[in-house]
């Protein structure tokens, strides 16, 4: 699945079968190439939802046990929801040190939530090539 | 593989580490004793208004000199210059190749090929490779009759240099080009020729 197509997607709570939250955006950890928390509009609790708390990121909604799992964020999930270290839009580099573009989309596994690919303008680098995300730079570990 | 390039061209990119973190960029390039080889480069902070760092980036560290950007794998490479220059004495002094720019270009026959103003350097690996001084751009004088205002010319492995002159082998004139393409194979070329005459 890509970043861009589950944007938006509303989060349901199973408890109350109501929708509380839509999916704002990812928070991704380079060391294990994974979503380590999907991002949601702010509410009084919070703006995250860490991966472990997702039940199901299906087609039409990402089902979480109930509103409590919307948390902030803390420790390295903080770090890593820092702007600077969003993926989208950002400058690419190999570890040759060439510019190769800029984050288009990401695809992920929405079971493991496994980055599985970087989408450049022209083409997709594989996930596990992905080395480091700082706020200069994608580093990525391919040549095209 | 190697590859060539202006060492103008590389002042000024940006240090990042495989974090993706620009620490900071590249501010001269610091040439061994004796020339012939890279030793590191001199750094200033990131943006407009940050001055020059007191670290510097050994070529040891270098984990790729790209076209873009120069990566390492951390920013605690970065150290002082006496921790990285250590045995590297006289280096940034100005002797060798150190602050060639400017100078002329004196063939050992006596012609005065023109004025550097840039220097060419090879790099072929990474990481414990190698980063050559392999030729010099210069604004060539009329001797050496060329169509070109600016040409390459390729360098022996050691030469002569003082603040004032340079000197190669009179030689060198066959080996001129005009761009980098076919440079590096114009070098070899030149270096087997002179170890052939010898």
């Amino acid at each position: 699945m890509l970043f861009s197509d589950a944007k938006g997607r509303k989060v349901v709570s199973t408890t109350t079968a109501e929708t509380i939250a839509k999916v704002a955006g990812f928070v991704v950890d380079p060391a294990s190439r994974s979503v380590v928390a999907v991002e949601v509009k702010k509410t009084k609790d919070g703006d995250v939802v860490l991966w472990e708390d997702v039940k199901g990121f299906g087609d039409d909604a990402v089902t979480v046990e109930s509103d409590e799992k919307i948390t902030a964020a803390v420790g390295d999930v903080a770090v890593l929801a820092d702007k600077h270290h969003q993926v989208l839009g950002k400058k690419v580099l190999s570890t040759a040190g060439a510019e190769l573009g800029s984050v288009k989309d990401v695809e992920f596994d929405e079971t493991s939530g496994t980055i599985t690919g970087i989408v450049l303008e022209s083409e997709t680098a594989p996930g596990n090539r992905l080395i480091g995300v700082g706020s200069y730079a994608v580093v990525i570990d391919w040549s095209n | 593989m190697s590859v060539l390039m202006r060492a103008g061209e590389v002042a000024k990119r940006p240090v990042v580490t495989m974090q993706g973190e620009d620490v900071a960029q590249i501010k001269d390039i610091v040439y061994a004793p004796g020339g012939g080889e890279v030793a590191g480069f001199t750094l200033a902070g990131r943006g407009i208004f940050s001055g020059p760092r007191k670290e510097v980036l050994a070529w040891k560290s270098v984990a790729a000199l790209g076209p873009d950007a120069v990566m390492i794998l951390r920013e605690d490479v970065l150290v002082s210059p006496d921790e990285a220059f250590a045995g590297v004495s006289g280096s940034g002094s100005g002797s060798g190749h150190g602050n060639v720019l400017g100078s002329r270009v004196l063939t050992d026959s006596g012609t005065d090929l023109g004025k550097v103003i840039d220097v060419i350097i090879e790099v072929s690996g990474a990481n414990g490779g190698q980063c050559d001084v392999v030729g010099y751009e210069i604004e060539a004088s009329e001797a050496l009759k060329t169509n070109s205002t600016k040409v390459l010319i390729p360098l022996p492995d050691t030469l002569a240099a003082s603040a004032e002159h340079l000197m190669v082998p009179a030689g060198a004139v066959d080996f001129v080009r005009d761009d980098l393409a076919g440079f590096g194979a114009a070098v070899d070329d030149f270096r087997a020729h002179l170890k052939g005459s010898h």
